[in-house]
């Protein structure tokens, strides 16, 4: 449990380090580039004989060399010299671009907002957080609840920033859980050197219990010399289960409602996209739960495109690096209102200017943030998301059910009969075989970007699909579920297996089958689903498929526990025959303990039916 | 008792239908030694019956004092264990069980009963049987690693334990298995065999058959054996005395495919096609299997269906029951299957009737 001062500073400029780091890095030839930046260049007479220059020329002289710069004689050496230069240019340049900064620093470390007003965020949250804290630190000791503050908001909104600066404006000390390097259970199960196992989450229950037991930070004496605290709790275990978040969530609960000193809670919601993995911890239940403990809760938005370019803009200046206002903007707008990333891409870019102009020659415009994906068709969503990536801008990522609706809503180009004869003349198809291009990026892209898994989409897809197809197209039915065969066959793996679910033994081999299945059964509902009934709203079911197979095995529990009681000297019977032959007769002869006989089927699964709209957006 | 466990022969001299396999099986174990069996035939024909008269020839009355046990193995496989529950009939000298509801987990079974009974090897004062025997049921149905792991364990402990295997299709068990094994086929009873069968309980029930009362029940069991007698109980339990025109009500849930198969005829439409996914859903979720669903649906189909027609559905039915086999999920081969029929069909019409 460590104070620490709110500035980090990540790189303590020991340059024996940096140097060996450099070596290790870039290799044989450039390593003699090892310079520290007190030192003058001592350039040895190394192997590569074509570059003797001083490693301190500015960037002009770097690019006029390269277009005049002899390379001798083709030789490949020396052409690996001059890539290897390059790259470990790019290495060595990092946190120092020009010749104005001699400390090697992250800038998003460097440029960390030292006051309120430098501060991205919005200027009223900024108010509201330092009200509550000012309020806070004033009030009387002695109260229980109230003491605690949640800020939400997504990566990079500058949540503990704003927290860092507020505390320093008004001289209060910030306390942080500064979470141990975790043991890996793995780690611990081969090391098998007596060190005993602690999860994260023990010690997080360990710091708060101490918090709460010692009150340390809630001095008794009120002297002028008390030094006000802020505990900033950055850093919550990742849970995963229901028992270990609700270990997490006694937990916090606990401190929120006995800490008597401001506590800060700094909660980063994750996109929804990214975590439909269950094991994911969910950042809404906690902070509902947190807010029912009678946490106050503020939420940060995304910072503005414009505050990240204000931001950019005032960085470039004290950096001396001349960005072009262009290249400023599509920077922030790339994004995504993540002003630690837009940082972090201004230094990348400033690496070497020579680059940013072929980077920016292939972008194309970037979208803004994206509006929740819902299925409505004909939405602009649809359109703007089909966008080249850049090298600078975030991975797009996707909503699983966007992605479905795009499979299923199928959108195509209508092209004029002109174009189409274009086409033909390219790669002769059969007419029936012939489909108008995708107004979509490729499947694969869809889906690697919906991050869903392959087994989910394809029964989602088979669930949903029939209600695109139009009522008269009984073929593309059929193909379309053909297809769908397909890739239930490549998912299962293994021939012949009686699995009824899936087992991942040999994960990596699988996994190539997986995409290949994803694929073939996103491109089978897009090919065979010719004839798109006409656009109308179309809710997605969650698969039926699921409620089945539960019930399915639940229900087959059951009858191979009766099998045995009612056949112990004769056998055991087949499960098969129990269920096609036994069981029916059984219903016959003594109806009145079982279901009454047709109606039987019917039962069980409109019981289990009613819950399921709800379901959809839950899921 | 249904008169199924009842009236079933419990020794080979007493078995009537397989009488001339009966006789040969009691010659094999008189002479002290007994290869590995494996017994297969179609379901309802009496497999069962004959292993279990079989084993009594081998140790008598003893191998019919049978317990039931929900064992659990603990299977330790390198990176994890896992348990499996699964119940077994034993005696001091068979086990009986089915490994096939263990699911994928099929293979750890195998080998795991094997490598126990072969530890424990009973030990007989005379040196004589000093081994036991193992039923298997629905070998079939076992994965094909779990038949693989089935070979290797068959000839590692055949000094301990004899395998008897029982399965509908010989096809489904792997060559290897096969070769290593004295093959039994047990034939479906004819139906003039059934009639007798019939006949000969109806006589030990003190019951009056009505003339052509058992061939009408024989005919409707589709030489089931089992199937015939249940529903000769189901009559009796409905109405007796039996009247002359008196039939088996139909198994519900063969009627409900009946029904499926009437809807795809009547209309061939996506619409229709997500309705009989429904209904499908219904079949599975009580546990009838996707094979005999889909068997079903093909003869009902095939009963209304243009003949010239019948040889392309027959082949898609045969392509959509590989497709379930390897596949993981039912409900998805079932539906192209549908899907396929009603495309082809719908074709038919429109050629045909314009």
């Amino acid at each position: 449990m460590g104070k620490r001062p709110p500035v980090v500073f990540l790189s303590s400029s020991s340059d024996e380090d940096e140097g060996g780091g450099r070596r290790a890095a870039t290799g044989g030839p450039s390593a003699r580039r090892a310079r520290t930046p007190a030192t003058a260049p001592a350039p040895a007479h190394a192997a590569s004989g074509s570059r003797k220059k001083p490693r301190r020329a500015n960037s002009a002289e770097r690019g006029r060399r390269r277009a005049t710069g002899p390379a001798p004689s083709g030789s490949l050496k020396a052409e690996f010299d001059m890539l290897s230069e390059d790259f470990s240019e790019c290495l060595n340049d990092l946190g120092m671009p020009g010749s104005i900064c001699q400390t090697k620093e992250l800038w998003v470390d460097k440029y960390k907002p030292r006051s309120s007003a430098e501060l991205s965020v919005h200027k009223k949250k900024v108010e509201d957080v330092k009200k509550w804290l000012d309020e806070k630190l004033k009030a009387p000791k002695g109260t229980f609840g109230g003491w605690t503050l949640v800020l939400t908001g997504q990566a990079g909104v500058g949540k503990s920033a704003t927290i860092k600066a507020i505390a320093a404006e008004l001289g209060v000390e910030i306390c942080e859980w500064t979470a141990p390097v975790p043991t890996l259970w793995t780690e611990h199960l081969h090391a098998n050197s007596g060190l005993r196992y602690i999860s994260k989450m023990e010690e997080f229950e360990n710091f708060v219990e101490k918090i709460r037991k010692y009150s340390l930070l809630s001095p008794t004496n009120i002297g002028s010399q008390r030094k006000l605290t802020i505990i900033l709790i950055d850093d919550i275990p990742v849970t995963s289960g229901k028992v270990s978040f609700a270990r997490l969530g006694k937990c916090l609960t606990g401190l929120i409602q006995s800490t008597q000193v401001p506590t800060v809670i700094s909660l980063t919601q994750y996109h929804k996209s990214e975590n439909n993995d269950t094991a994911m911890w969910n950042s809404e239940d906690l902070e509902s739960l947190l807010q029912s403990a009678g946490a106050h809760k503020i939420a940060f938005n995304p910072v503005t495109v414009n505050s990240i370019k204000k931001i950019l803009v005032r960085i470039c200046k004290q950096e001396g690096s001349d960005l072009t206002e262009e290249l400023v903007h599509q920077i922030a707008t790339s994004s995504g209102g993540d002003i630690r990333h837009a940082i972090m891409s201004l230094q990348y870019y400033c690496l070497n200017p020579r680059r940013l102009n072929s980077a920016l020659a292939r972008t194309a415009i970037l979208p803004g943030l994206k509006s929740g994906g819902t299925l409505v068709p004909g939405q602009d969503s649809y359109g703007c998301s089909s966008v080249m990536p850049t090298a600078c801008g975030r991975d797009e990522t996707l909503k699983l059910f966007h992605a479905l609706g795009k499979f299923l809503h199928n959108k195509r180009e209508t092209y004029g009969e002109v174009d189409v004869a274009v086409d033909v003349d390219l790669f002769p198809m059969k007419e029936k075989l012939r489909r108008n291009p995708l107004k979509m990026d490729i499947p694969e892209k869809v889906l690697s970007q919906a991050h869903g898994k392959v087994r989910t989409v394809a029964d989602f897809l088979h669930e949903n699909v029939l209600d695109f197809i139009d009522n008269d197209a009984i073929d593309d039915a059929w193909s379309v579920a053909s297809y769908l065969s397909e890739a239930d066959c490549l998912l299962a793996g293994s021939p012949i297996s009686s699995a009824r679910w899936m087992v991942n033994e040999s994960y990596e081999a699988e996994n190539m089958t997986q995409l290949i299945a994803a694929s073939v059964a996103a491109r089978g509902v897009l090919f065979g689903n010719a004839h798109v009934s006409s656009s109308r709203w179309h809710t997605i079911r969650s698969p039926r498929v699921w409620q089945i197979e539960q019930s399915f095995r639940s229900r087959k529990g059951l009858i191979l526990g009766e099998r045995y009681d009612c056949s112990s000297t004769s056998g055991s019977r087949n499960f098969s025959d129990v269920v096609t032959e036994f069981k029916p007769f059984e219903r016959w002869v003594n109806p009145h303990n079982d279901m009454p006989t047709s109606n039987s089927f019917n039962h069980n699964i409109e019981a289990s039916s009613s819950e399921e709209d709800d379901e959809i957006e839950d899921w | 008792m249904l008169w199924v466990d009842k009236y079933r022969p419990k020794t080979l001299d007493k078995v009537t239908v397989h009488d001339q396999v009966a006789q040969n099986l009691k010659k094999l174990v008189a002479e002290q030694d007994c290869p590995h069996l494996l017994f297969y035939g179609p379901s309802g024909s009496g497999k069962k019956t004959l292993v279990m008269a079989l084993i009594k020839q081998m140790f008598g009355a003893g191998a019919e004092k049978v317990k039931m046990e929900n064992k659990t193995w603990k299977i330790d496989t390198g990176s994890r264990n896992i348990e499996i529950e699964l119940a077994m009939l034993s005696s001091a000298h068979h086990v009986e069980m089915n490994p096939s509801d263990a699911g994928f987990q099929d293979r750890y079974v195998v080998q795991e009963v094997i490598k126990e009974m072969a530890k424990n090897r009973p030990i007989d004062a005379k040196g004589k049987r000093a081994f036991k025997v193992l039923v298997l049921n629905e070998v079939d149905k076992l994965s094909r690693e779990a038949q693989h792991s089935l070979r290797r364990t068959m000839e590692k402990y055949s000094a301990s334990c004899r395998l008897i295997l029982c399965c509908n299709s010989s096809s489904k068990v792997t060559e290897a298995v096969r070769s290593r094994c004295l093959n039994v086929r047990v034939n479906a009873p004819s139906e003039d065999q059934i009639v007798q069968v019939l006949e000969f309980i109806g006589k030990k029930e003190n019951l009056q058959l009505p003339f052509g009362f058992a061939c009408r029940i024989a005919a409707q069991s589709n030489r089931n054996l089992r199937r015939a007698i249940l529903f000769f109980e189901t009559c009796k339990v409905q109405q007796y005395p039996f009247t002359s025109n008196q039939v088996a009500p139909p198994l519900d849930w063969e009627q409900y495919v009946s029904e499926i198969a009437a809807d795809i005829m009547k209309e061939q439409s996506p619409k229709r096609l997500f309705a009989v996914r429904q209904k499908f859903y219904e079949l599975l979720v009580n546990c009838i299997p996707p094979e005999s669903i889909l068997k079903k649906l093909l003869a009902e189909l095939l009963k209304k269906l243009d003949s010239d027609l019948k040889h392309e559905i027959c082949h898609w039915a045969a392509h959509y029951e590989h497709k379930m086999r390897l596949g993981s999920k039912a409900i998805f081969h079932l539906e192209a299957f549908v899907a396929k029929f009603m495309s082809i069909y719908k074709e038919f019409l429109v050629s045909t009737f314009g």
